[in-house]
């Protein structure tokens, strides 16, 4: 049986591309071998982007010589110049769609190459580096930034083709009269200036908007879920007032936005009229003067509305790619963050081990924080249960942690079947290693799904198996839809010791020669505690247990105790013996469980 | 607060990530300087003064009429600025026409100049229009929107408690949000821009028919119903296109959330491989949603463009033909073709704005629906202020039902004597917490009635009584603020003295001691950063806060670790002392600490007396008892 289970056949291929590996190049730079694998799409999008503009620009230039040589000369017939431009009206069609498709084709391909490969990246990352950061930032990153590379990566090459498509409209107007091309683009500088100025305020201002929008919202999401309080202590008019000055702050952010619309937005609509006005004024004495005709007149009103477009959009795409390098920053950042825990060239298969585990002399610290453990040896022989007991913060979780290698030891070694475990392939070391956690983690699939996590090939009957081994198929078979129901869809909620079953049930299918139990802090009740014991021993039986205790109760599944004092093993033995030749034991206990132990003294006494 | 600054060049990564990048956690980097010069001159809002009554006031059914009526005025300002500033604004065309016809052709510079005056005139003036207009509707907008979000939000505190369902919930909190936004959205720019459009369509075909009524209606009936049509397919199906995006990027957060929140099965099963693929599924069903709605776009926006052209050579065409058989001018036909630019943006937004005015209206419904509510638990009109009680409470007779026919408590009589504690137990569904829901008045009892010191509680003031009660929640829920903020959550103008105080009653002193900042120190949404225990203690100094003379205490159900419960108890012999109380207890720990015991069955009392007494007389409450002492036996005692 292969230890990693393999992945499904799927009509989408991986990525092609991948973002340069190099951290010093700029970020553009960084994105090039990602743009070189759609180098296709892009280039039809851009040629086709370049041959819409042009027959944009030419149409005005027709409608010209037709009022010119038509209708006021008279020299021509009037029907070609129609046919004309309605030949290149439809053309200017089909190109500008596949224009338009192409580029936003190219860069919904690099969200998808980019979404993969931060995704593959988290695979890689190590358990310290999802100790540092917050799962919460990394999902807004993984998509509000990407969504902002994508954004500026679909709007540029449209930026740029229409600044091309500019020169070339400027220099048709030079063509036809210098002078009126210059009045004709006298008020650009103008749009650009006003529009950055507008920038400048929009986007922080709608940071403001959104910041306090979200700020109401909280004051209401709270008052509504905390509604019993609120109404216990008579608070309902004080939190009127909270959602008052929440509600003025919005409206004096709104207020911003509003007279920011007010005093930029009727600039920027008529500083091209007064571009359209001076054109109409030297334009009509030009024509007096017989130096440009009605027809150019005509088309220069046209171009003047045409020209400032790129300028409007300019000082938005350079906004845009502020954003966008500052996405691609904290997007390269999890690309490149460092990947500890690597198998070393000619890691060997752990193939079917006794399960024999050894710390040896173990020295660990998290990053640079205090170590932990300190000089750590522990040995469990083939199929020994032995309990880890020490008080909380003492690194009792850590040495569970060690055993799969979610980190690596600062000095010393761990060894399974006197391998040392960095010397093993990951995959075969974490397929004989059980993990079951206290607060198990199920996915919001069906409970055979959950069940067969590790072998999603198993059979329907080896599932079973493995749920009535951990005492789980009586509810499951009980849900509505057996085992196919889906954890967490329609309100389907299990119990906490029903979440341990199926964990327990998961691990059981997996068949792992050494297992960790970490049942770390949270309670249930007695009755449930005593399903899951009768669950565990079932999954111990045969197999080389590490129990990391956080409560008396489950020291009763294991042969052995040790203590974990200062980061090292005090002393070792059966619980009864501990109690009685080890005073420290009996304090840890009592730290933790205060009450319990003294119910247990009194019946001893008795 | 403490930015991460602007490290985010691309560069190698220097250490750990600091706090950006979280949506509203913090200024982007790259707008912080910005941000900060706004926020320079912004006033102290300070906290405003409101009026909060639980008798809703008189007020009309909530319409779109009602609601701005009061206002008319400055709407029909507002609109008589419109008017002003779409004839400025499309007096262009027009213009230039004239200007070609009575100065270009006629070599009448004079005619030309004083036509471009007035052009530039017709400028200045939309100019200065439309920045007064903007700045009078916008304002007007937030204003209305500012007493909307108060008047909502003021009948959503009025309603009983029956109102928040668990399900209700999100429905509760989308009236204030999205519903609000929708309709802020049809004020803000829906009804002015509607005018604005339709002004604009009214004006450019009067222009068009003035000039020459057989172009216009050639013009019209070849460009507006294609592209009337043309919009209307991309509205329906560019909407249905996002909400397919929406969905498919819904799927792949939760994929990627779920990868992540589950991190350590992924990579102890070996997932990593198989998760992989299945995220380039979800990941490429959204590239393909996304492609879908490209595709559309890239329909609309050129096959617009196209009618534009066409549009172009139909009136070079027909008119054209007018001006060769001279019944059309030059500059007629220019007027034509630039008014033909300015003809499709109306038609586009009146689409959109019909999207617009459906949302609103739809939350015009919904938010009537809501104001037109009444609470259930409804203050008596002459409801007086409970005097300063002693802690007396009886129950008599009292049933309650939430459904009908389906009685929780039946008929039940108790009373207690200031300074008494009574548990209250009994299995789940036995009606232990409504009796604690029925004292606090959260619901009236369907019949019978609750004394307080002889008061019937539907006779005074709801805030009179609870502030006299001090009620601990089965959750304690945290809100967003300090840890001062939740303690003094009642008396938001106590002093650091009173709550530290009230932190020590509880034993909640050292944390406050131990936490750098104090009584500062934040207390996030659910209060995760602190334990459960810690929020339980919490939520116990914010009852002791209030000094109520009454306690009434509904203990939570999910059971804490041992060292908790410790404190927990004995912060709760502290805090009883010489209080009336009733707790609702769901350890019988708890229970037999008190003076008597309630056992509630099917809904009513079945046993009352002390630990001693019941466990004595041998009945449910003795069985309770035995069962939970067995619990607290060794665990090697059973295995042995």
């Amino acid at each position: 049986m292969p230890y990693v289970p393999a992945p499904p056949a799927s009509k989408y291929a991986p990525p092609r591309g991948h973002v340069d590996r190099d951290p010093s190049l700029s970020w553009l730079r960084r994105m090039r071998p990602i743009l070189r694998s759609h180098a296709w799409l892009v280039g039809s999008g851009l040629l086709c982007a370049a041959a819409t503009l042009a027959l944009q620009i030419a149409i005005p230039r027709i409608t010209m010589d037709a009022i010119d040589k038509a209708l006021i000369a008279r020299t021509h017939v009037l029907t070609p110049y129609v046919w004309a431009i309605a030949g290149l009206a439809v053309a200017r069609f089909g190109l500008g769609f596949v224009y338009r498709l192409n580029l936003q084709r190219t860069a919904l391909a690099i969200e998808y190459d980019l979404r993969n490969e931060v995704f593959s990246q988290f695979g890689r990352l190590s358990f310290s580096y999802f100790d540092r950061v917050q799962t919460g930032q990394l999902i807004s990153r993984a998509n509000s930034d990407i969504r902002s590379v994508q954004m500026f990566l679909a709007f540029a090459p449209t930026v740029a083709i229409t600044m091309v498509s500019f020169v070339a409209a400027l220099a048709l107007m030079l063509s036809i009269h210098v002078t009126l091309a210059l009045v004709a683009v006298a008020t650009i500088p103008l749009v650009y200036v006003t529009g950055a100025r507008m920038r400048s305020i929009m986007f922080p201002a709608s940071w403001i908007v959104s910041s306090r929008m979200a700020d109401v919202s909280t004051i209401v999401e709270e008052n509504i879920t905390g509604t019993r309080v609120v109404k216990s202590f008579a608070a309902e008019e004080h939190q009127l007032r909270l959602l008052a000055r929440a509600a003025e702050r919005l409206r004096w952010g709104n207020g911003l936005v509003v007279n920011m619309r007010a005093k930029y937005a009727p600039l920027m609509q008529n500083l091209p009229r007064i571009g359209s006005v001076l054109v109409l004024v030297y334009g009509g004495w030009l024509v007096i003067e017989g130096d440009v005709t009605v027809g150019a007149l005509v088309a220069f009103n046209s171009y003047v509305m045409m020209l400032q477009a790129p300028f409007m959009m300019l000082g938005f795409i350079m906004t845009m790619g502020q954003r966008a390098a500052a996405s691609a920053g904290r997007i390269f950042e999890i690309i490149d963050a460092p990947t500890d825990i690597e198998e070393r060239p000619g890691a060997v298969d752990l193939v079917e081990p006794q399960g024999d585990l050894a710390f040896e002399d173990v020295r660990f610290a998290y990053g640079s924080g205090p170590e932990i453990l300190r000089g750590f040896d522990l040995h469990l022989a083939p199929g020994e249960t032995v309990a880890l007991v020490g008080r909380t913060g003492t690194g009792k979780s850590t040495v569970a942690r060690l055993v799969p290698r979610f980190y690596d030891v600062s000095s010393g070694t761990v060894r399974v079947d006197g391998h040392d475990v960095r010397d093993l392939t990951l995959a075969s070391l974490r397929h004989h290693v059980g993990l079951v956690l206290d607060e198990p983690f199920l996915f919001s699939e069906s409970v055979r799904d959950n069940i067969a996590y590790s072998r999603p090939d198993a059979s329907a009957a080896e599932v079973e198996d493995a749920a009535r081994a951990a005492g789980a198929h009586e509810f499951i078979s009980e849900l509505a839809d057996g085992y196919a129901t889906v954890i967490g869809e329609r309100g389907y909620t299990l119990s906490g010791g029903q979440r341990q079953r199926i964990a327990i049930a998961r691990t059981l299918l997996t068949n792992p020669r050494i297992l960790v139990l970490d049942d770390a802090t949270s309670a249930v009740d007695v009755q449930v505690e005593s399903e899951i014991h009768d669950a565990l021993r079932t999954l111990m039986q045969g197999r080389t247990t590490l129990v990391i205790a956080h409560r008396l109760s489950t020291i009763s599944l294991a042969d052995r105790v040790v203590l974990l004092v200062d980061g090292r093993i005090l002393a070792s033995g059966t619980h009864n013996e501990l109690l009685a030749t080890v005073p420290q034991y009996g304090q840890v206990l009592a730290s933790a469980e205060e009450e319990y132990v003294r119910a247990h003294r009194k019946e001893v006494e008795v | 607060m403490a930015w991460g600054g602007g490290g985010f060049g691309g560069g190698p990564m220097g250490g750990p990530p600091g706090p950006t990048g979280l949506p509203f956690g913090g200024i982007p980097p790259e707008m912080q300087s910005g941000v900060e010069r706004l926020l320079a001159d912004e006033p102290d809002h300070g906290l405003p003064e409101v009026d909060f009554s639980h008798v809703p006031p008189e007020t009309k059914p909530f319409t779109l009429g009602h609601f701005l009526r009061p206002h008319a005025p400055a709407l029909a300002l507002g609109i008589a600025l419109v008017v002003v500033e779409t004839l400025a604004a499309q007096a262009g065309p027009w213009l230039t026409g004239r200007a070609i016809d009575r100065g270009v052709l006629r070599g009448d510079f004079g005619v030309v100049l004083s036509i471009g005056l007035i052009y530039l005139a017709a400028v200045a003036l939309h100019t200065v229009v439309l920045r007064v207009r903007t700045t009078q509707t916008g304002l007007l907008g937030q204003k209305l929107m500012y007493q909307l979000r108060l008047r909502v939000f003021a009948h959503i505190q009025r309603l009983s408690l029956d109102y928040f369902t668990d399900e209700r919930a999100g429905r509760i909190m989308t009236r204030m949000t999205s519903d609000i936004e929708a309709l802020s959205e049809l004020l803000q720019d829906g009804i002015i821009n509607l005018a604005v459009q339709a002004l604009t369509l009214v004006i450019v075909v009067s222009v068009l028919f003035t000039i020459d009524a057989e172009l216009a209606i050639v013009v019209l009936v070849a460009v507006v119903p294609i592209m009337t049509l043309m919009t209307l397919w991309f509205r329906s199906s560019s909407t249905k296109g996002y909400a397919a995006v929406r969905e498919r990027i819904a799927d792949v957060m939760a994929d990627l959330q779920e990868n992540l929140a589950g991190i350590r099965v992924v990579t102890a099963y070996n997932r990593q491989p198989v998760n992989t693929a299945r995220h380039r599924d979800a990941v490429g069903r959204h590239r393909d949603a996304n492609v879908r709605t490209a595709r559309i776009s890239a329909v609309y926006g050129p096959g617009a463009e196209t009618v534009g052209a066409l549009g172009t050579a139909l009136i070079l065409l027909v008119g054209g033909r007018l001006v060769l058989s001279d019944d059309l001018s030059v500059g007629e036909l220019t007027a034509f073709v630039l008014y033909l630019a300015t003809f499709f943006a109306p038609i586009q937004q009146l689409v959109q704005l019909y999207t617009t005015y459906q949302s609103g209206q739809a939350a015009i419904v919904k938010l009537r629906d809501l104001l037109g509510t009444a609470p259930s638990v409804v203050e008596a009109p002459d409801a007086y202020e409970l005097p300063e009680i002693h802690g007396a409470i009886t129950l008599e007779h009292v049933s309650f039902e939430y459904e009908h026919g389906r009685p929780v408590l039946r008929d039940v009589d108790l009373a207690l004597v200031p300074g008494e504690t009574l548990a209250v137990v009994g299995s789940t569904g036995a009606g232990k917490s409504t009796v604690a829901k029925l004292i606090t008045r959260f619901y009236d009892p369907t019949a019978g009635r609750v004394l307080v010191d002889g008061h019937d509680i539907r006779g005074v003031t709801l805030r009179s009584l609870r502030r006299q009660l001090g009620v601990v929640p089965q959750e304690p829920f945290l809100f967003h603020g300090t840890i001062r903020d939740n303690v003094a959550f009642a008396r938001p103008e106590a002093t650091d003295e009173d709550v530290l105080e009230a932190c020590a009653q509880v034993g909640l002193d050292d944390l406050v001691r131990r936490l750098p900042e104090g009584l500062d120190a934040p207390v996030f949404e659910r209060g995760s950063s602190l334990s459960s225990g810690e929020r339980q203690l919490l939520a116990l100094a914010r009852a002791m806060l209030a000094r109520p003379r009454v306690l009434v205490l509904d203990e939570a159900t999910s059971s804490l670790d041992l060292r908790s419960e410790t404190i927990i108890d004995r912060a709760l012999d502290a805090v009883l002392e010489g209080r009336t109380a009733i707790i609702i207890a769901h350890r019988l720990s708890t229970a037999r600490r008190a003076d008597r015991i309630a056992v509630v069955d099917s809904g009513r009392i079945v046993e009352l007396g002390s630990h001693g007494e019941l466990v004595a007389e041998g009945g449910t409450y003795a069985a309770m008892w035995a069962t939970w002492e067995s619990h607290l036996q060794d665990p090697h005692a059973t295995h042995a």
